[in-house]
């Protein structure tokens, strides 16, 4: 079983990964989504998958007898949760860009960062940065 | 604007509130007072703070230790009271007096530590609050670059010291300070300590104002007055000597230490008289004359000899007691006249007769006067250079420091109160009230009942000298006015003092000349230099590593990931430790709900239909949930159905709006991207031989054991997913859902934005 | 979503209420059997959403508890949190849970800090992610009007 979750692994990270480096903002969301399974299905995994029994105590017993490993359970149940938050994060982004931006071209967002063929811009000098302040509080003129 | 003392009756501070923060320093002044009274120096306390690194809140009072502190909450209370009515009815006062308690606690905690981690902790404190109050009127430009430069020298100053400590502790095995001044003589020259010693020497020169980091210090008194005369003058500082001083019993006896100090202050000493001539703003030629003491200071202690050490601490007395006057007087004239430029100043008796007569007092003790007590550090300084073989360079820029310590003395005290201004246009002037008066009138006379009656001071100023030469007796010091070789040293300074006063405006101008063409390659320019190359450089190298395409990034932690793991894993299979998991044949229903993932997959990077590839996506989802199933995951495979069915169902309504927008393909890019396509195989294949590898090893089932046993009888529960979910482990979750909030909350801001104008009636909720 | 259907619109209110009623139950049993308040949540999402598809998803936001998707997370951690502090009351560390039953005679209800705690997760879960996807159902991408008050903002 390992291997083939291993294989399905293997597609699926590179598959999402493979999305995700696209210029399309949608296909790197459901990139990232798909990289998100992927990581749960190895977290599960890491637990080992050789018993199949739900990680549940039989009535009228007190401990588990011979079922799957509960913890990556819960691990990867949470993560779910938490995954399904930053996809839906990361559409909400997505949506704002393309109402405000008018884009979903990751390559057309170039206002944070120019390209390193554009001109380097001198840091700002001390002149711009100076607040328009209605009263001097300082006293101390020099001159 | 203007200098009219009219109070904001809302924003100032009461008499009762200024008068309640003097007591800070008072109080303390008063409880050190009766620490040096009643106990045996050195007083130890110690709490314990980081016991693993055996890092302890230490502190101890030794003789230097207690001058300093005298120091501090006596000009301390002087300066709290002054700051006071300088600053009445500034509306940000509460601001710098609360700045000034931190600094003052800092530099408490400065000269009482035992220990070098908090040593440097409070010495860090001093450079932050100093920032703060240099930048006090922030408003203005020359201020703020001020109070970042002073922030940027001395903070480099103090990284520098902390690497210095470290190496320092290292060598040494221990942070204790009055430990390390034992151990470091018996080691030697090693090379750590001479490295240690090197970053040591860069703190505290740059703390203390030394040649080359001289020049942060008069752009300093952009600062308003009681911060200069505190800061800059009486305390801060003097750390840099401290700091050498606290450590000349462990270096003392290296040639390399004595000759650094020695030639490094002598060089600060002379060339800080020498751009004292360069000013005209008052401040700011006392500015370079305490540039200059501080070298002096840095050259005594670099001297070997009990001489020397005791003048250290006369010397550091001394110059608390007239130059914090000195500031204090340069403020009132700027407070009653509107000015600090000498030019315009002159005749000022009259109106200002009060600040005449303190300036006239601390004037006579900076040039060593007879009957003052700067007489009397004269004759002890000049006692410590006979004592020991003084090279002649030393003793030449102490005689430019002392002359020109006359000169400055005189434009301080006779040019401005006594002369004519000359053709320059006459300022109005007025007194200043009480608050202003008061304290440097106190200081000077101080200064001079010192030096009348040197006995009161001499056991104290005996117990700092040996402070820095461990296990010598206390020599019982007799300071007395009795003239002696000081005065034909007197005579020689004061005459060369008074030509210099009295061609002070030609020299200037000469002076003026020279530096304005050696300006370019001083110091200050140099560090104006990396100010704008520093950040050009930054925006280059940024330009480079973050070029602004989004798949970039994603490819670079994608990479960085896949090389990763691609080395662990060569590694784990170079050494033979790797073993991989056996394969075996998945049951049908496992095989399918792979099948299904893996179609979804496949088919996803092909699409063009956004539409299509949602269902792709959805498929992965679909399948993973079945293989949840079939692996004896019931909780976790019913969470991604619904998670996945609410996914499918929401994401599709927004393409929806997408399609109406013209937006239901992607965006068309070549089916084939080679470098992607790589990048992505590699740490798919990375992730996939991990878990093959990982899985193969033994398990420890010691804790799904432990939460299979438990679970019943003591969380009363039988599902133990759940169980570990909401009680084993309850804390995790309760910061999983809290995280969840919390994200929520982060997106309803850019949601709220998308929102459909809703009707106004239904938006007044 | 606005041409809505028909038959969604005469369906939604009575699906409405057997899926919150099927949360509720799949809440309370999960402490012994699959379930719980992840699930529980997740289910009631689905809804939220389904009130979403049929009247809008600013109806569904307003049968929320509390009418306020955030309101509802942040009430579900702070159950959380309440549910940790009665051990701290006995000295124990926060978030041990508690146990007890109220007798009422011919039977008694069984109470824990447990369910106090899973109620809580029920409800963060709900809210918050109730409140991701109807804002994406309700998200509007034509751009402002140039003369729009929003746009002048």
């Amino acid at each position: 079983m390992i291997a083939t979750i291993a294989l399905v692994v293997f597609v699926t990270v590179t598959v999402g990964v493979y999305l995700s480096l696209s210029r399309d903002l949608f296909r790197v969301v459901l990139g990232l989504a798909m990289f998100g399974s992927a990581a749960n299905l190895v977290l599960f995994a890491a637990g080992r998958l050789g018993r199949t029994a739900p990680a549940v105590v039989t009535v009228g017993e007190t401990a588990l007898a011979d079922t799957a490993n509960p913890l990556p359970q819960a691990l990867v149940l949470t993560a779910i949760v938490i995954g399904f938050a930053l996809v839906c994060f990361a559409l909400v982004l997505m949506l704002r860009l393309i109402r405000d931006a008018r884009t979903d071209d990751a390559l057309a967002l170039r206002d944070a960062e120019p390209l390193p063929t554009d001109p380097v811009k001198p840091p700002a000098t001390d002149q711009a940065f100076e607040p328009v302040v209605g009263a001097d509080p300082g006293r101390e003129v020099a001159r | 604007m203007g200098h009219a003392q009219t109070a904001n009756p809302i924003d100032a501070m009461g008499v009762a509130a200024r008068a309640a923060f003097v007591l800070a320093p008072l109080g303390l002044f008063v409880l050190v007072s009766w620490v040096l009274a009643t106990k045996t120096l050195p007083v130890d306390l110690a709490w314990s703070w980081i016991p693993s690194l055996d890092i302890e809140w230490r502190f101890r009072i030794d003789g230097l230790g207690a001058l300093m502190l005298l120091m501090i909450t006596g000009i301390g209370t002087a300066v709290f009271v002054y700051a006071g009515g300088y600053l009445a009815g500034d509306p940000n006062q509460r601001r710098l007096f609360w700045m000034l308690v931190l600094f003052m606690v800092a530099m408490v905690g400065c000269v009482t530590a035992d220990d070098l981690f908090v040593l440097f902790l409070f010495w860090e404190a001093t450079s932050l609050t100093s920032f703060m109050l240099v930048g006090y009127s922030h408003a203005r430009a020359e201020s703020r670059k001020a109070a970042q430069q002073a922030l940027m020298v001395t903070g480099t100053g103090g990284l520098a010291l902390l690497a210095g400590f470290i190496v320092l502790a290292q060598a040494t095995g221990t942070t204790r300070i009055s430990d390390i001044v034992e151990i470091v003589p018996t080691l030697g020259e090693t090379p750590a300590l001479t490295t240690a010693l090197g970053l040591l020497l860069v703190g505290a020169f740059t703390k203390s104002a030394q040649f080359p980091f001289h020049f942060w210090l008069p752009n300093a008194m952009a600062a308003p007055t009681p911060v200069s005369a505190y800061l800059h003058s009486a305390t801060m500082v003097k750390l840099g000597v401290f700091l050498l001083a606290r450590l000349d019993p462990a270096f003392g006896e290296w040639p390399s230490w004595e000759w650094t100090l020695k030639v490094v202050g002598s060089v600060t000493a002379a060339w800080g008289m020498v751009l004292a001539l360069r000013e005209r703003d008052l401040k700011r030629i006392l500015a370079w004359s305490t540039v200059a003491t501080l070298g002096t200071l840095v050259m005594l202690v670099g001297m070997r000899g009990e001489g020397a050490a005791i003048a250290v601490g006369a010397l550091l007395l001394a110059h608390g007691l007239y130059k914090a006057p000195l500031f204090f007087v340069a403020g009132n004239i700027d407070h009653g006249t509107g000015t600090r430029v000498i030019d315009r100043l002159g005749d000022l008796r009259r109106q200002m007769p009060w600040t005449a007569a303190a300036a006239l007092l601390a004037g006579a003790s900076m040039a060593g006067m007879p009957l003052s007590f700067g007489f009397i550090v004269k004759d002890v300084i000049l006692e410590a250079k006979t004592a020991v073989d003084v090279f002649t360079f030393a003793k030449a820029a102490n005689t430019v420091f002392g002359s020109i310590a006359v000169a400055v003395a005189g434009v301080a005290a006779i040019r401005v109160f006594w002369l004519h201004p000359g053709e320059n246009q006459r300022v109005e002037a007025h007194e200043c009230g009480p608050a202003l008066v008061g304290p440097p009138l106190l200081l000077a006379l101080l200064g001079i009942t010192l030096g009348l009656f040197p006995f009161y001071v001499q056991d104290l100023i005996a117990l700092a000298g040996v402070a820095m030469i461990p296990g010598t007796e206390v020599p019982v010091l007799s300071l007395s006015l009795a003239p002696g070789p000081v005065l034909g040293s007197l005579a020689v300074t004061l005459a060369i003092g008074v030509v210099i006063y009295l061609l002070w405006d030609p020299l200037h101008q000469r002076f003026e000349r020279i530096a304005a063409r050696t300006g370019r390659i001083g110091m200050a320019s140099q560090y104006e230099r990396s100010l704008t190359w520093i950040p050009t450089f930054a925006a280059a190298v940024t330009r480079r590593v973050q070029d602004g395409r989004l798949p970039v990034y994603v490819g670079l932690v994608a990479a960085s990931a896949a090389a990763a793991i691609v080395v662990a894993i060569a590694h784990l299979v170079a050494s033979g430790a790797a073993t991989w998991a056996a394969i075996e044949w998945p049951g049908l229903g496992f095989a399918g709900a792979a099948a299904l993932v893996i179609a979804g997959a496949l088919v996803a990077p092909f699409v063009r239909d956004r539409l299509v590839l949602l269902l792709a996506v959805g498929l992965v989802g679909f399948g993973s949930a079945l293989l949840f199933v079939f692996a004896g995951a019931p909780d976790v495979a019913w969470t991604q159905f619904a998670v996945e069915t609410v996914f499918v169902i929401v994401v599709a309504a927004v393409l929806l709006g997408l399609k109406r927008l013209g937006r239901g393909m992607g965006i068309a890019e070549p089916r084939f991207r080679p470098l992607a396509l790589g990048v992505s195989v590699v740490l798919g294949a990375a992730v996939a031989a991990l878990l093959m590898i990982a899985t193969a090893g033994p398990f420890d089932m010691s804790l799904p054991d432990w939460f299979g046993r438990t679970s019943v009888p003591e969380a009363h529960g039988r599902n133990v997913v759940n169980v570990i979910l909401v009680d084993f482990r309850a804390l995790d979750t309760l910061g999983e859902i809290a995280v969840v909030m919390l994200s929520l909350m982060a997106a309803l801001p850019l949601v709220a934005a998308l929102r459909r104008r809703r009707a106004p009636a239904g938006d007044a909720r | 979503m606005n041409p809505r259907l028909v038959i969604l619109d005469v369906v939604a209110r009575p699906l409405y209420v057997v899926i919150l009623l099927a949360s509720l139950v799949v809440l309370l049993r999960g402490h012994n059997e699959p379930g719980g308040g992840f699930i529980a949540g997740l289910v009631a999402v689905s809804a939220s959403v389904l009130w979403a598809l049929a009247h809008g998803p600013a109806a569904a936001e307003a049968r929320l508890p509390f009418r306020s998707p955030l309101i509802l997370s942040a009430v579900g951690v702070a159950l959380g949190a309440i549910a940790g502090l009665p051990a701290l009351l006995l000295g124990d560390a926060f978030l041990t849970h508690l146990w007890g039953a109220i007798p009422l005679g011919f039977t008694e209800i069984e109470v824990s800090t447990v369910l106090v705690f899973d109620v809580g997760v029920y409800l963060c879960v709900w809210g918050a992610l109730a409140g991701y996807a109807l804002s994406l159902l309700e998200a509007d991408l034509e751009a402002p009007a140039k003369d729009s008050p929003e746009a002048r903002r």
